[in-house]
């Protein structure tokens, strides 16, 4: 067991962890945040990402004590105040979810990548959420809702539907 | 998790040092995690002890000179490379390579030393590496020597690297700075995926041909240098010669085959004539 002291969604915790537990079963299992879901364990589905010093990783190849020091953001942070964020409603407008289990890491994703680029253009949104996987209602609506998220969040008010 | 182990973080290279020598093969480096952390849970290897470099301060360290190139600290990972604007400017081929590597999530964890130790037949950089002549630097509690990358690689997934021993940089040598190269990766579906067989071709000081492939035999693998004047279907002679691919769940030894011929003269088209 080792003690380490980060911080999950804006919330300062230390808590004993064993060495050999993932951030995802920790974030699930120690800090009861079950938003972020266990695909494949194998970093190829995507269900599991986070932002872990702002930068999106698959919680299922990063151990617990790695994040001593750092700083998680996960699906459940990026609503603020009980409100959606643009983003999450956009998916919602778009129905770009079905059963739902991947749109956590996909919203992750498409948060990182809106922050990085305001404008992002097709091929971005897509290269964006190459690492995040949905098996039902297919991609374009999730592309769609981003697209849109990407207009709504625009300075200017320039709406489009 | 399959196994549990003991987690330590040294900071610096001299702790890092004492640790291999103290647990040797039982332990384990971790920089990014992205394929030890897959091969643990699934129960294919088993450590007694993590060693996690990432709060070491100089194997962070990217760094370019005139002198000495381009030197990649083993924690060091595939986005920090590929947002660094030197490294895009003066190798380009590199930075092309590991942009194929897997997802931007993958790719924030997983390191350039990382892809070349695991020495896995289909390592994106390896074939841009190879290209550009870069050397490894080996370092343990003894010493420190620099060796060829290509005479790093022994066989799938090995590597000359002795249980005291770990890798602190890549150094891509200022000759190669400014080379003209590009990469090519089949793959069975646009978004992230290994290669089935991948080519990366580059010019060399404007009078030298590179060519390097991966996923074709045990190792990727570097043909000899080429004069700027050789003809393509000679290269590509060269290369079915020298590769040895596979029949495997990803593809034919036939496609492979094929598609080296393919890329290589796509190569060809795009940088030379």
């Amino acid at each position: 067991m080792k003690t380490i002291t980060f911080t999950v969604n804006g919330q300062k915790y230390t808590r004993e962890v064993e060495e050999h537990k993932t951030l995802l079963r920790f974030l699930r299992e120690d800090i009861s945040l079950t938003g972020t879901k266990e695909g494949c364990g194998a970093g190829e589905c995507g269900a599991c990402t986070v932002l872990l010093n702002s930068k999106p990783v698959n919680a299922c190849l990063v151990l617990a004590v790695e994040i001593d020091g750092k700083e998680v953001i996960t699906i459940e942070g990026i609503a603020q105040d009980g409100k959606l964020s643009p983003l999450q409603e956009a998916f919602e407008r778009h129905h770009a979810i079905q059963c739902g289990f991947c749109t956590p890491g996909m919203i992750i994703s498409a948060h990182s990548l809106l922050q990085r680029n305001p404008n992002p253009k097709r091929e971005d949104i897509q290269e964006a959420i190459e690492g995040n996987f949905c098996r039902c209602t297919g991609y374009l609506q999730i592309i769609e809702a981003i697209e849109d998220a990407a207009e709504q969040l625009k300075p200017k008010k320039s709406k489009k539907r | 998790m399959q196994f549990g182990f003991t987690y330590h973080r040294p900071a610096s290279v001299i702790e890092l040092c004492e640790l291999l020598n103290r647990y040797g093969a039982k332990c384990k480096i971790l920089a990014g995690g992205t394929d030890l952390i897959v091969d643990i849970r699934a129960g294919l290897k088993k450590y007694d002890y993590i060693v996690d470099i990432k709060n070491i301060p100089e194997l962070n360290e990217l760094s370019f000179s005139k002198q000495k190139g381009l030197s990649i600290g083993a924690a060091v990972t595939c986005s920090q490379l590929i947002e660094d604007s030197t490294a895009q400017k003066k190798y380009h081929l590199l930075c092309e390579c590991a942009e194929t590597i897997a997802s931007y999530p993958l790719r924030n964890r997983a390191t350039i030393v990382g892809n070349i130790v695991n020495a896995s037949p289909c390592a994106d950089t390896a074939p841009g590496l190879l290209c550009l002549d870069a050397q490894v630097l080996i370092k343990s509690s003894s010493g420190e020597k620099t060796i060829a990358l290509k005479d790093f690689f022994e066989g799938v997934k090995k590597v000359k690297l002795a249980p005291n021993e770990f890798v602190s940089k890549i150094i891509v040598p200022p000759a190669s700075a400014e080379a003209k190269g590009a990469y090519m990766k089949l793959k069975r579906i646009k978004g992230h995926d290994l290669s089935l067989v991948s080519v990366a071709m580059a010019v060399i000081k404007k009078n030298i041909i590179r060519v390097a492939i991966a996923s074709a035999a045990p190792t990727p693998v570097i043909l000899p240098d080429f004069s700027k004047n050789t003809k393509v279907d000679e290269i590509i002679n060269v290369a079915l010669k020298t590769v040895k691919p596979i029949d495997d769940i990803r593809s034919s030894k036939d496609y492979r085959l094929h598609m080296i011929g393919v890329y290589i003269k796509r190569l060809y088209e795009q940088l030379i004539k």
